[in-house]
């Protein structure tokens, strides 16, 4: 966004280079499921009580959660894998050390990891920036560990981030960012050292806020095919990303699990759907459109210069 | 100051005056009903200054987070770079001119945007400096003057026209406002969602209109702080044209839709603003306006009665 830390040039939807997908799909369509631990007792952070509605530890809110893991998890991946869907699984990295039943699912099935920081409730929000550079040695050398699989992307955990991020990310080796929300498609992030895309997420078409608030599973299948509907049209000009934002815990239960069915048939029901992991649609943008996007960008704020 | 209990209001702005006791409203064209579209584009700022007050549970985001709310501020960004067009196209497809609240900060840092909405034919208003640095009764009034002010200028500047009208950043006042905004010589204001036609305010430094949006369909207040599913506001926007159109009949109304791009701009949900324009422009003789359309003509009616 314009204002400081500067990050992002402005570049109007309505004003910009086309993006080709592979195979002239209109839509990227990334699927991610959140595969997390909440601990039990977590350390205390100044900024953000992870267990707000009692003293902890919260075992309702906690159970809640763990249910994604024991059980959601495993009835989600019969309908993923019924629809042979590539996952990028945001992954808190210790469900790796703690439940390696999962970790040993995704990886078998070819899926991305993405972090999603190490636990869902240490924030990066506090950490100096030496804490912070730590954290993404950790999470590389995590995941190369459990995986052999090198580190792509991060959604911050618990979507928390610091000024620095963008730029401490990059450092890192890290190719894309999921936490902006700006945008349907790539954007260039400006970074201090190399190159650093957004791949947008959503936090609306997502269950947990959808969940947490009195919708029901027909609402969500609803805006996912409405969210589907606006930018396969629209993709036609120029291609668009979706994001399927799914945690076990919500999706997993068995009164949700059929509308995963629902939506997953409905949009992979058309032909021109690129089912991609988040960091096949970076490398794709990075590769073909990235510089364009950049150089386009520039001439949009010559209007901004002159003035 | 509280009330006194003597009739009429608590304080100054306007007088009570009850609908049926009105002289019948008529619009130009003799229409029920004049529909309008103020879209808010409204700018958050990374670190506003720190004697500046927000809301304490501004919308957008998922939930309070720490700074910097990287998911707050992108899904308002959201907004100026994809949703906009999605309004712009959708309400130009069903032919309802657009007014559009623009705040010093977008102006500043959106020039291209603000060329685009010219070309548009859109009515731009005033609406302060950022969503982030509200007008409330904690300042004075010559830095509430001086803001009101600096932020008109600056729309002046970028547009090259003065705006006629107003809405406070995220519909805040002080008890000061509108004398100030008459003394700016602003025309009319929508921060009050009272009525359905416009009335007269009356202050120390002038009259001013108030031209009232409409609250419960505006799509923050039904989509975000209520909650209401996309199908119930559908209904909402459709029964409140069909009625209003019908008790126009009698007295003319007018109802102004309230959208944000960040909002009502997502893929899934302009789909829903499509169907309910469809439908209400159904309506026989409908006047579709832009706010500085509708308080002219409701000037010139005052006028000549």
């Amino acid at each position: 966004m314009p204002l400081p830390p500067h990050r992002v040039d402005y570049l109007p939807m309505a004003d910009r280079p086309s993006i080709s997908w592979p195979n002239e799909a209109k839509v990227a369509l990334w699927i991610a499921p959140n595969v997390e631990h909440y601990e039990y007792l977590p350390p205390r952070d100044p900024t953000r009580n992870p267990w707000p509605r009692s003293p902890h530890p919260d075992v309702q809110g906690y159970a809640h959660r763990d249910y994604g893991n024991r059980v959601g998890f495993w009835r989600m991946l019969d309908v993923l894998d019924q629809y042979d869907v590539k996952c990028t699984a945001s992954t808190n990295l210790a469900v790796f050390d703690h439940y390696p039943d999962i970790g040993k699912a995704m990886v078998d099935r070819g899926w991305e990891i993405m972090s999603h920081g190490i636990y869902n409730t240490r924030y990066l929000s506090s950490l100096t920036e030496k804490e912070e550079r730590d954290f993404y040695l950790e999470c590389v050398e995590t995941l190369r560990r459990h995986t052999g699989q090198q580190l792509r992307g991060m959604l911050g955990p618990a979507v928390s981030n610091t000024i620095r991020t963008p730029d401490l990310m990059a450092d890192a080796g890290l190719t894309y960012h999921a936490d902006w929300l700006h945008d349907d498609q790539p954007i260039p992030i400006q970074v201090d050292n190399g190159r650093l895309v957004s791949v947008p997420y959503s936090i609306e078409l997502n269950d947990v806020p959808v969940f947490l608030h009195h919708h029901d599973t027909a609402d969500f299948v609803e805006m996912a095919k409405a969210q589907f509907d606006t930018l396969y049209e629209e993709g036609a000009s120029s291609g668009r990303v979706m994001a399927l934002a799914l945690h076990p815990y919500l999706m997993g239960m068995p009164h949700r699990i059929e509308g995963l069915e629902e939506i997953l048939e409905y949009l992979l029901g058309h032909d021109l759907v690129w089912q991609a992991t988040a960091s096949e649609i970076a490398d794709h943008f990075m590769e073909h459109h990235y510089e364009e996007f950049v150089q386009h960008s520039k001439t949009i704020n010559t209007v901004q210069n002159a003035r | 100051m509280p009330a006194d209990r003597s009739p009429g209001m608590d304080h100054s702005h306007y007088g009570y005056s009850p609908l049926p006791d009105r002289d019948p409203l008529a619009w130009p064209g003799g229409q029920p009903l004049a529909l309008g579209a103020l879209i808010l584009l409204e700018h958050y700022e990374w670190e506003p200054p720190p004697d500046a007050y927000s809301l304490r549970n501004p919308s957008g985001g998922l939930i309070k987070l720490p700074a910097p709310d990287y998911v707050h501020l992108t899904h308002r960004e959201y907004g100026h770079r994809v949703g906009i067009f999605r309004l712009l196209d959708t309400l130009e497809r069903h032919n309802v001119p657009v007014t559009v609240a623009v705040d010093q900060l977008t102006a500043m840092h959106y020039p291209w945007l603000i060329d685009h909405l010219q070309a548009r034919e859109c009515e731009l208003v005033g609406h302060g400096i950022a969503a982030s640095r509200l007008i409330t009764s904690k300042m004075t009034e010559e830095s509430e003057a001086e803001m009101i002010d600096e932020s008109l200028d600056f729309l002046e500047k970028a547009s090259g026209q003065r705006p006629q009208g107003w809405f406070s950043p995220e519909g805040v006042e002080s008890s000061q406002t509108p004398a100030l905004l008459a003394a700016a010589g602003v025309r009319y204001v929508c921060d009050w969602p009272n009525d359905e036609q416009p009335y007269k305010m009356t202050t120390p430094a002038g009259d001013l209109v108030s031209l009232p949006l409409f609250l419960e369909i505006d799509d923050e207040f039904a989509l975000w702080r209520r909650r209401a599913s996309l199908n119930s506001w559908e209904k909402m926007i459709v029964s409140a044209a069909n009625r209003l159109h019908a008790d126009g009949q009698m007295s003319a109304r007018h109802m102004m839709l309230t959208l944000r791009p960040w909002l009502t701009g997502q893929p899934f949900r302009i789909r829903v603003l499509d169907r309910a324009l469809a439908e209400i422009t159904k309506l026989q003789d409908i006047w579709t306006a832009r706010g500085g359309d509708i308080v002219e003509a409701f000037a010139a009616f005052s006028a000549g009665n």
